[in-house]
């Protein structure tokens, strides 16, 4: 790919999010073929490794939901209607498949509703299972196995052992890149801002991992040397929740006296931090990463019991979220916003234990719900206004 | 250097219904309190309802050290130097009427909200405004429903001897449920207690989850009718208190908090943080 010599990394990052079909049409108009894949459970190694370009599919905030209401409840999450809808709409017209996982309910019934309305020339559903436990992730790994085999099918030619190594050491790399993009944001001010930041997530997510890898190198040299990055602010903030694709409401926060420092969404640290590890047998590391590694409240975890073999609640909470004192005191962060997508289960459940750690720890945190749509956020405005006065 | 008596600050609450604006003195005396109804056209010219105040005040603008917006409205004031949220103005405000208030609950046109305060000072909140249920829009619409006027259903509702169980608190369902209600022959005081009633019970929930502590005060619009007064304390179980105008507490709390801001920068010898400002309309829907 030719970069122009004047676009910066963030000037690139930014034109993909404003446009970010555009490299996957690009690539396929090449001969490539590009797989569409919902959430963070998908297996991209596999896809990396058999010259397919991964391509992960979002919803859009601006894009008023008119089709999805035909097949799906108006009453589930609205990120996945909006997914639905821009699928229905010819949004994503030029994936030649899609590999969806069992994040959630409501995007399990949609993997189904995806293929029988559109139906794509691949689709497979890995049935991702939903405990840690020593036969969950056994069958974790039989589940890759059928994935692979779909996939070679598809691709027409094996995926070697070799192949699939390559593509760990290449992912790890992003994944590696990512930390080091989010080690700028742990100075005061942040080397860049939490809108910078999203516009690259979500660039990331529209790129081979190659090319992203490459946008990430320049993206965190570029932070490094500019002079015009974000300025310090009274708040320093740790966004947690379900998925944030849009800079709308990160713009909101920031515009109000806050940066955004650091995340825990499953387009941001969720998806990224967590390494592959590389083993005799790469489908152990990629079982173990995908199920086990990554941390989101989709996933159950089995309550830790005291010496004297009883349940103890706030024993339970700091197994369950002690990585967010520990991104809160390495980001210096000073207040947490709890952003959840109306109807979606799997965080809302999680709060009320979240905000019980988060009061234990003395971390100020309010909680936001919202209905994914850009035009209804001006009523977060008020309450994220009032809880930067409470903390400032 | 004037003395304190003679520096003068404003807060102006642009709400969703009513705008309120307050002038104080250095002393944290009221000089002028004007109360209106904000309306379509009138949010633009809240400008004119500050003018108003400074006749009231026999102050010229130029006289006002400080002005704080707040309020739904708040943004792009042209002649406020800062704004502040409701929600820390109305804790402000409310613990100059009740310094021993800890909990207090505002239900205005169109939102609840439920603050907690400590110092003075906001600690925490909980919103309702996603929807008119259980707000002063709600009694709006119902009022002219049953063709009363607003101000009349607080003693409407005491009349009361079998108060209806409104199941809904969705502003257009319960509009469909007192027409059958009506139809059914009930009388209307019993209606009315009944919705009193729901967004008490709304209300009360809401405060609840907060967490309530220490002497509760009910602010705002809808604290004006004597029925929910008397519903909310009905579910709390105790009294709450009420300031005579339930209006101002976030004007008065942002006068108040405009004048605190002032003191500060001066005793630092500080500029204010002002910014240039025009006594003219808001732009806030150009």
């Amino acid at each position: 790919m030719v970069m122009s010599e004047m676009e910066t990394g963030l000037d690139r990052a930014r034109a993909i999010y404003q446009d970010r079909t555009r490299r996957a049409r690009e690539l396929k108009a090449e001969g490539k073929q590009v797989i569409g894949y919902f959430d963070i459970y998908p297996v991209l190694e596999m896809l990396t490794a058999l010259d397919l370009v991964p391509y992960r599919i979002l919803g859009d905030m601006n894009e008023p939901i008119t089709k999805a209401d035909a097949c799906l409840p108006t009453v589930v999450c609205p990120f996945i209607r909006s997914v639905m809808d821009l699928g229905l709409k010819g949004r994503y017209d030029f994936l030649d498949g899609v590999v969806m996982a069992h994040g959630c309910e409501v995007a399990e019934k949609t993997a189904h509703i995806w293929r029988t309305y559109l139906n794509p020339a691949y689709a497979h559903f890995i049935d991702t299972p939903h405990t840690t436990h020593t036969a969950a992730l056994e069958q974790h790994k039989e589940l890759l196995k059928d994935f692979k085999k779909t996939l070679e099918a598809f691709a027409g030619k094996e995926l070697t052992l070799e192949k699939l190594r390559q593509a760990i050491e290449v992912h790890n790399e992003q994944r590696l890149l990512v930390r080091e993009l989010y080690d700028l944001r742990k100075p005061d001010p942040p080397l860049i801002s939490g809108t910078e930041t999203l516009q690259v997530l979500v660039a990331l997510a529209s790129l081979p991992v190659t090319e992203g890898n490459e946008l990430l190198r320049q993206v965190i040299r570029q932070a490094h040397e500019r002079r015009d990055g974000p300025r310090i602010q009274p708040a320093r903030l740790l966004l947690w929740g379900s998925i944030i694709d849009n800079t709308a409401i990160i713009d909101l926060i920031e515009s109000l006296g806050a940066n955004v420092v650091m995340d825990d969404t499953s387009l941001g640290s969720r998806a990224y931090f967590p390494l592959v590890e590389q083993t005799g047998d790469p489908l152990d590391g990629l079982a173990n990463r995908y199920l086990v590694a990554l941390k989101s409240p989709r996933t159950f975890r089995e309550t830790v019991l005291t010496k004297t073999k009883r349940k103890d609640y706030l024993a339970d909470l700091e197994n369950r979220f002690s990585y967010l004192k520990d991104y809160a005191q390495e980001w210096k962060v000073n207040g947490v916003i709890l952003e959840v997508l109306r109807y979606c289960d799997i965080h809302g459940y999680e709060v009320p234990g979240l905000k019980d750690y988060l009061d234990h720890i003395d971390l100020p945190s309010i909680y936001l719900e919202h209905d994914y749509s850009q035009a209804a956020l001006a009523q977060l405005r008020t309450r994220v206004q009032a809880f930067l006065e409470v903390i400032g | 250097m004037k003395s304190a008596g003679s520096l003068y600050f404003a807060g102006v609450d642009l709400g969703s219904t009513m705008t309120k604006v307050v002038i104080i003195d250095g002393d944290g005396v009221i000089r002028a309190r004007v109360e209106t109804h904000t309306g379509a056209e009138h949010r633009r010219l809240a400008n004119r309802v500050m003018e108003q105040a400074l006749k009231q005040a026999e102050l010229p603008f130029e006289e006002i050290t400080y002005v704080i917006a707040t309020g739904y409205g708040r943004i792009n004031v042209p002649f406020a130097d800062r704004q502040i949220t409701e929600l820390t103005c109305h804790a402000r405000g409310v613990t100059s009427l009740f310094p021993s208030a800890r909990t207090a609950l505002d239900i205005g046109g169109q939102d609840a909200k439920g603050l907690k305060i400590k110092d003075g000072k906001l600690t925490n909140f909980v919103m309702n405004d996603k929807c008119a249920a259980g707000t002063g829009r709600f009694l709006e619409v119902i009022a002219k429903t049953l063709g009363l006027k607003l101000e009349e259903l607080g003693d409407i509702s005491l009349k009361s001897q079998n108060r209806v169980n409104i199941s809904n608190t969705c502003t257009i369902f319960a509009q469909q449920e007192v027409i059958s209600r009506l139809s059914e022959g009930v009388p209307v005081e019993d209606i009315v207690a009944g919705l009193h009633e729901a967004i008490a019970s709304r209300a009360v929930g809401m405060l609840r989850r907060l967490g309530i502590e220490g002497d509760v005060v009910f602010t705002g619009g809808v604290a004006k009718n004597k029925g929910v007064v008397r519903a909310v304390q009905e579910n709390l179980g105790h009294q709450v208190l009420v300031p005579d105008d339930p209006l101002i507490s976030g004007a008065l709390g942002a006068a108040l908090l405009g004048k605190e801001i002032a003191f500060k920068s001066l005793e630092k010898g500080e500029p204010l943080p002002k910014k240039e400002r025009r006594l003219a309309e808001a732009t806030f829907y150009k």
